[in-house]
């Protein structure tokens, strides 16, 4: 479904990716972690083209994202994706924000957009709050909210940014079980994270990242058993052993 | 020292300076869309990061702010004939300048409100699947123009003002209407001080609408 090949990135002369290269297969889940500064939201920012890449190549779904021939509009409009900010549009009201998209990128209308919005917003728990504004609701909503608009385009596959990182300690489950259930209904997903607790319960695979450069790319059981580099053992038993 | 004035001349005049009025407010509403419009595409050009668009728009910025608006009236009034061989009339002629030289001022504005919304904003736009005109129409422009709101209306009491600046092509604004008037009724002083007076009104209503919005824009965020 994801094919990251070889690829490297440049900010000016700072090189923040190094030869990165995994597989998503469909149906899989794979929690990228690793250090801050380590390249991984870079990386999955590469993933539906928001970020440009100077070598290797990205291709989802058979489609090369680098390419200058892709309709990258087209494209990412099957890629849903979830920020650590939420970036819910904060000038609509939430049905809105969930409607947008399905209206003005693929057509649909509005009373059909409206009807999948209020099926998406009833599945994270939020149909009583299809009126409000996203500044009226608190993070774990907004960022449910935000993975019901990724859904409402009909998504082929999933990229979560660090989608816990900026909420309440309390809120973060919330998020995590929308994610949770979407995995077990085998979404394909590819998902940034510190919450370790999740890559266990969901994740098939766990790809390390460091310095820009994918240290560690193993399955779960292993990553978490024993992993084989130094650095991720490091990583692994700096944030579990608290 | 008021025993001398006749302010019995304004009431006789009133349908000349509603006409005068008239047109200050219609060259202001011109320039206000047009300029905000063309000032809005200067802004994206600016910021698109390419360096034809960029440097084009930003010359533009730079020349049109450096030069009095008064200049800019009367160069365009008196070169466009040249060109096209015939005059346009000055009231003609003073709508396109004032469109032309507002949109290097709406262009800054529109360019600081589009930085005030996070680089997120844009993300998630792309992210699902909308184009850049997409983005910036149903994402970022309207949150743009919101934030900026306050300072666009204060702009354009500044230009509802610098309108009287026709007067020197002839063009027959409030401030022109008054000074026909006082001519004509032997009155000028009367009509100076009455024409002021309608600026101070209109421009001071528009200054206690700018004061709410800032209050409401404050209370959303």
């Amino acid at each position: 479904m994801i094919e990251i090949n070889k690829v490297s990135k440049w900010y000016g002369s700072f090189q923040v990716l190094t030869d990165c290269t995994t597989q998503i297969a469909k149906g899989e889940v794979v929690v990228v972690c690793g250090p801050s500064g380590s390249g991984k939201s870079t990386l999955i920012k590469c993933v539906n083209g928001l970020e440009p890449i100077q070598q290797g190549n990205i291709a989802v779904n058979g489609t090369a994202i680098n390419d200058p021939k892709t309709d990258l509009p087209k494209l990412r409009a099957r890629v849903g994706m979830v920020f650590q900010h939420f970036e819910l549009f904060p000038h609509m009201s939430i049905i809105k924000n969930l409607s947008i998209g399905q209206v003005k990128v693929l057509g649909r209308s509005e009373d059909e957009a409206h009807a999948k919005g209020m099926k998406l917003l009833e599945r994270v728990g939020l149909k009583a709050h299809a009126n409000k504004y996203p500044g009226e609701m608190s993070g774990g909503q907004q960022q449910r909210v935000a993975i019901a608009r990724a859904l409402s385009m009909d998504p082929i596959c999933m990229l979560f940014d660090e989608p816990t990182s900026a909420l309440d300690p309390e809120m973060i489950n919330e998020v995590l079980d929308v994610m949770v259930e979407l995995a077990h209904e085998g979404m394909t997903m590819m998902v940034v994270t510190h919450e370790m607790g999740f890559a266990r319960k969901v994740a098939n695979r766990v790809v390390f990242m460091d310095q820009g450069k994918i240290v560690e790319d193993a399955a779960k059981e292993e990553f978490f058993g024993q992993p084989r580099s130094e650095r991720a053992q490091q990583f692994l038993s700096k944030i579990l052993h608290h | 020292m008021f025993s001398n004035f006749d302010f019995g001349v304004i009431p006789l005049s009133l349908p000349f300076i509603w006409q005068g009025l008239l047109y200050s407010l219609k060259l202001t509403a011109t320039a206000m869309t047009g300029g905000i419009i063309l000032g809005t595409l200067l802004a994206l050009a600016r910021l698109s990061g390419g360096v034809v668009l960029g440097t084009i728009s930003t010359f533009y910025v730079n020349t049109l702010r450096s030069i009095p608006l008064l200049m800019v009236i009367l160069w365009f009034f008196f070169l466009i004939p040249i060109f096209t061989g015939s005059p346009m009339g000055a009231e003609k002629s003073a709508m396109i300048t004032f469109t032309l030289f507002e949109a290097a001022f709406y262009a800054e504005i529109m360019r600081a409100g589009i930085q005030s919304v996070s680089r997120g904003q844009i993300n998630a736009g792309y992210a699902i699947g909308m184009t850049y005109w997409q983005t910036m129409g149903h994402v970022i422009l309207p949150q743009a123009f919101r934030n900026m709101l306050p300072v666009l209306l204060t702009q354009t009491i500044i230009l509802f003002q610098d309108t009287s600046l026709v007067y020197a092509i002839g063009a027959k604004d409030l401030l022109k209407a008054a000074e026909i008037t006082g001519k004509n009724y032997n009155r000028p002083v009367e009509m100076y001080i009455f024409s002021a007076v309608v600026y101070f009104a209109i421009c001071f209503s528009l200054s206690m609408l700018v004061k709410h919005l800032n209050k409401r824009i404050a209370i959303i965020r």
